[in-house]
């Protein structure tokens, strides 16, 4: 399809997993072969239902691990989505890998359908902690994959999770990451979600995570030292050299358009969220919920999204959406004391308030 | 005297608290067949929500019950009365309508503190005193035992008394004749000047005031002129009636009866519980006895939690004070918590179902301050000030000294909890009067103390002290000079006036301490330190500090799912709402209460 005038970002969802991680609350199954080929056949009516015209700007197959997929079930992905959309020359298009999963194999092959960005699952390079949080991976498979990867793949970012072992490790491991070539690292913080067995293990003090202090310590390692390493820090949880940001999450962060297939996706799409179910069979059933973003809401996604990343809220958009921030007293209070910044007309948090943004947009909002 | 009066009764129920009042006079009603079985709901003459479920009678509520006894038929005026201290001078005022009075005791607790301060307000006001013993159904039901109890302790005969379940219905009967053959009939003279007394009031929307009135002598119907003889204002009289148990109008209320009086009166506080109602044209020159201007005792501010709503707040107490001539509210203003009123109350139990219809009935948002009492301040100058915001005590050094409402506190305990009892009243400023061994398991204790001791957790720690079995009842009885100091909070520098406490100055480091701890926990972190401080005056007495804020839940957007991090922030945001800033630091407003709550993780 050619001449698509409506650009979007394209999200698949792959929710197989080998084996589910201890603190994992995502959608995903450990899934037989038939299970995958029932998903897929799903995912690719999904596909083909959704409305013809739009250039593709960016692909991300999350999870789960993508890496699981057969390759001749991706490739059928790969043909569908060049059948809906045209998928623009510079796309980015990102496949979620796990070191154990993947090889020289499946590496040729992602390259070969056009996969140009690689995010791998690390997590941690200590074997006990891996072990611990229920990875399947050890360092020394990590780091091979890893090196591996970079032989076909120059923009590859890694996962590292804050709050597993003591302040200093996570620094060590970007450290070593860096030097592998690495030119993003992510970094989320552990949460212990309800019904995830790393909840049940810390409920019952068999395993105790850092506390907010230590992991808000460990963070501010993290960001200082990728700072010295020239990697920018465009949103809180995510670092990168110059010009290797993800331009698929940004877009989540910048207001465009962007569309989720799969069970337990999102979609944003003229100003309408929607979600497909994240029961199994609900999704094969077609089932979704939308949620149409108000004015009023719209004024708080615009602060949510725009403070947790270096885009920044634009003041004059507001203002247009009648709402005039500069009325806020919290926002005066956070200008005096430096936690926020303006600039021409446009408000910055402070990246040394990045860990408490919660607080801070919260406050902000109408 | 008028034969008819021979053929009516008019009695009330006195009794401890759950001693089973309530479903005694459901009972009575169901029995005399006043309200029908189809109609009949538990507890029926608490018609407030918030009695029913509370368990206890709030206003009270008269109802004419007809019962044939020996081929004659006899009106019985059952007037129920509230079972709470708070309540004492509107239960003292239900009584002195009655001629009798049904004494309820329960088998198996006994005597307790309540049922003798009620017998005692019951023969102050000349009653004919019946006991009844209830829940013999009960397991661990003493009948005898109890029966000499009363006649031991309380000093009624109670050989042949009326044993019954009023949960089951037995021997209910027994209650109706007891009524008639043991109560006396009213005297008076329909035909002489008009004398009613009013024992109660509530608001109507229709029909303005209503009074709920005995009438001794004379006769009242619609178009007569009355006068309340303390108020001095005169009335048209609108509309006569009587309760069965709902309101039934009639044509004349005369000697002897008990009914309701409405006249057009727009203002509840024109009618004063209390007051004696007489002709305009052709009144009485002696007004009725006992005669009392209710007065709060307890104080608290309350403010609306949305500052924009304080219109909603004014109105709402405006519409609770038209049914409730003893809630007594003024204009407040706190720099904490901006405006407001300062509400005076009965007692706590007042406070809290003030507080309660507040939220419930009006849907107010509402942020109240720890309860306080009011205390005589004698300045240097000599200038003396009533008190009951902390905030408003003047300087030290103008201070004389400062003298503080006093309370006779009747304790009835099981002998085994008498040094646990003592030890909490030494540790409230008690001063020991007396204590009597009324039998071999109960103990009567008396003590004085400082009214500001009792609303602080008295009642609680009695409680827990005691496992429940000690009961207590207390009366006012005047002003004594203390010690006392005020405690203020400071956060982050700066004060917090409704923090701010008045306590003896030997608990001020503790409590001082103890409140510092409490808003520790209660405050959630900032964005930078904030540091608690107590102090008296100047002087720092404790310090604590909520360290700053370090990291949030940073959930992170996966796939684009904005709108659970939306909803999230909007949820916090809510309640946010709920908060106060002093300075810049936000305080949620269950803060402002924790200055009672000190000892709840002891």
């Amino acid at each position: 399809m050619k001449n698509s005038d409506k650009e979007i970002s394209v999200y698949i969802h792959l929710p197989f997993c080998e084996r589910k991680c201890l603190y994992c609350a995502f959608t995903s199954f450990v899934s037989s072969e038939d299970m995958q080929k029932e998903y897929i056949k799903h995912l690719l009516k999904e596909i083909e239902k959704f409305e013809n015209g739009y250039k593709a700007k960016t692909i991300y197959f999350g999870g789960g691990t993508p890496s699981v997929l057969r390759l001749d079930l991706l490739e059928k992905i790969f043909d569908a989505l060049k059948t809906k959309f045209e998928i623009a020359t510079d796309a980015e298009i990102t496949m979620e890998v796990n070191p154990n999963s993947v090889g020289e194999e499946k590496f040729k092959f992602y390259k070969k359908l056009g996969v140009n960005r690689l995010s791998i699952g690390i997590q941690s390079l200590n074997n006990k902690t891996l072990k611990k949080i229920g990875r399947l991976h050890t360092k020394e498979e990590a780091l091979n994959k890893l090196k591996l990867a970079k032989r076909y793949f120059d923009n590859v970012s890694c996962d590292l999770i804050l709050g597993l072992e003591k302040e200093k490790n996570v620094v060590k491991y970007a450290k070593k990451l860096i030097k592998f070539g690495v030119k993003h690292i992510s970094c989320y913080m552990l949460e212990v979600h309800e019904n995830t067995p790393l909840f049940n293990l810390v409920e019952s003090k068999k395993y105790r995570p850092l506390d907010d202090e230590a992991v808000a310590k460990s963070y501010e390692k993290l960001r200082k030292f990728l700072k010295k390493q020239h990697f920018n820090q465009y949103e809180i949880s995510n670092f990168s050299l110059p010009n290797f940001e993800s331009k698929h999450n940004l877009a989540y962060w910048s207001y465009d358009d962007y569309v989720g297939f799969g069970v337990s996706s999102h979609s944003f799409i003229h100003g309408v969220r929607y979600e497909n179910s994240s029961v199994l069979n609900d999704y094969y059933e077609g089932k979704t919920y939308s949620e149409t973003i108000t004015n009023d809401k719209e004024i708080e996604e615009r602060i949510l999204l725009g403070l947790r990343c270096k885009n920044g809220v634009d003041l004059e958009k507001l203002k247009k959406m009648g709402y005039f921030l500069e009325k806020n007293e919290f926002f005066m209070q956070f200008l005096e004391k430096n936690i926020l910044k303006k600039e021409n007309d446009k408000v910055y948090l402070n990246p040394n308030y990045y860990a408490v943004s919660d607080f801070i947009i919260e406050h902000l909002f109408p | 005297m008028n034969d008819e009066l021979k053929y009516i009764r008019n009695f009330c129920i006195i009794a401890h608290i759950d001693h089973g009042k309530s479903t005694l006079a459901d009972r009575l009603i169901e029995l005399t067949g006043t309200v029908s079985k189809r109609e009949m709901q538990d507890q029926i003459l608490d018609s407030m929500e918030l009695e029913r479920e509370k368990g206890i009678t709030i206003k009270l509520a008269p109802t004419r019950l007809i019962y044939e006894y020996e081929g004659k038929e006899y009106t019985l005026n059952l007037i129920d009365t509230p079972g709470h201290v708070d309540f004492t001078y509107e239960v003292s005022r239900s009584l002195a309508a009655c001629e009798g009075a049904l004494l309820l005791v329960d088998a198996s607790q006994g005597v307790e503190a309540q049922t003798l301060a009620n017998t005692y307000l019951a023969l102050d006001n000349n009653l004919e005193t019946v006991p009844v013993i209830n829940k013999i159904d009960l397991p661990s039901a003493r009948v005898d035992e109890v029966k000499s109890e009363i006649e031991d302790v309380i000093g009624l005969d109670a050989h042949d008394c009326p044993c019954i379940s009023a949960k089951e219905g037995t021997n209910v009967e027994d209650v109706l004749k007891a009524i008639i053959e043991k109560i006396p009939c009213p005297k008076g003279d329909e035909n002489g000047k008009l004398k009613c007394l009013i024992f109660d009031s509530h608001y109507d929307n229709f029909k303005g005031a209503i009074c709920l009135i005995r009438v001794f002598d004379g006769k009242v119907k619609k178009g007569d002129k009355i006068l309340m003889m303390q108020t001095n204002k005169v009335f048209e009289v609108t509309e006569v009636g009587i309760f069965v148990p709902n309101t039934k109008e009639v044509n004349l209320l005369k000697a002897g009866d008990v009914g309701y009086l409405a006249g057009s009166i727009k203002t509840i506080s024109d009618v004063k519980v209390g007051d004696t109602i007489t002709s305009a044209d052709n009144p009485i020159s002696e007004p009725l006895a006992g005669y009392k201007e209710v007065k709060p005792v307890v104080f608290c501010g309350i403010f609306p939690v949305d500052g924009a709503k304080y219109g909603e707040l004014k109105d709402s107490l405006d519409k609770l004070k038209l049914n409730d001539a003893s809630l007594q509210f003024s204009p407040e203003n706190s720099t904490a918590l901006g405006y407001g009123f300062r509400c005076g109350f009965l007692g706590l139990l007042h406070l809290e179902i003030i507080t309660e219809r507040l939220e419930r009935e009006f849907n107010l948002d509402i942020i109240t301050t720890a309860p306080s009492v009011s205390y005589m301040v004698f300045k240097t100058n000599g200038d003396v000030l009533e008190i009951s915001n902390p905030s408003n005590l003047p300087p030290q050094v103008e201070i004389d000294h400062i003298e503080e409402p006093m309370v006779k506190v009747n304790v009835f305990t099981p002998p085994d909890y008498v040094g646990a009892i003592m030890d909490l009243c030494q540790d409230k400023r008690g001063v020991y009067k007396n204590m009597t061994y009324l039998d071999k398991r109960r103990v009567e204790l008396n003590y004085e103390l400082p009214l500001g001791e009792i609303i602080y957790d008295f009642f609680d720690s009695l409680k827990s002290r005691t496992h429940g079995y000690a009961s207590f009842d207390y009366e006012f009885f005047g002003y004594s000079q203390a010690d006392l100091v005020r405690v203020d909070i400071l956060l982050n520098g700066e004060k917090c006036d409704a923090l701010s406490m008045i306590v003896h100055k030997d608990k001020a480091y503790t409590r001082g301490r103890e409140l510092a701890e409490r808003l520790k926990k209660i405050i959630p972190r900032q964005l930078f330190e904030v540091p608690i401080q107590a102090c008296i005056g100047n002087k720092i007495i404790a310090r604590e500090t909520i360290s700053a804020l370090r990291k949030d839940v940073l959930a992170k957007c996966y796939g684009g799912d904005i709108s659970r991090k939306r909803k999230l922030l909007e949820k916090q945001k809510e309640g946010k709402k709920k908060m106060r800033k002093i300075g810049s630091v936000e305080i949620p407003s269950e803060a402002f209460m924790s200055i009672l709550k000190l000892n709840d993780e002891k």
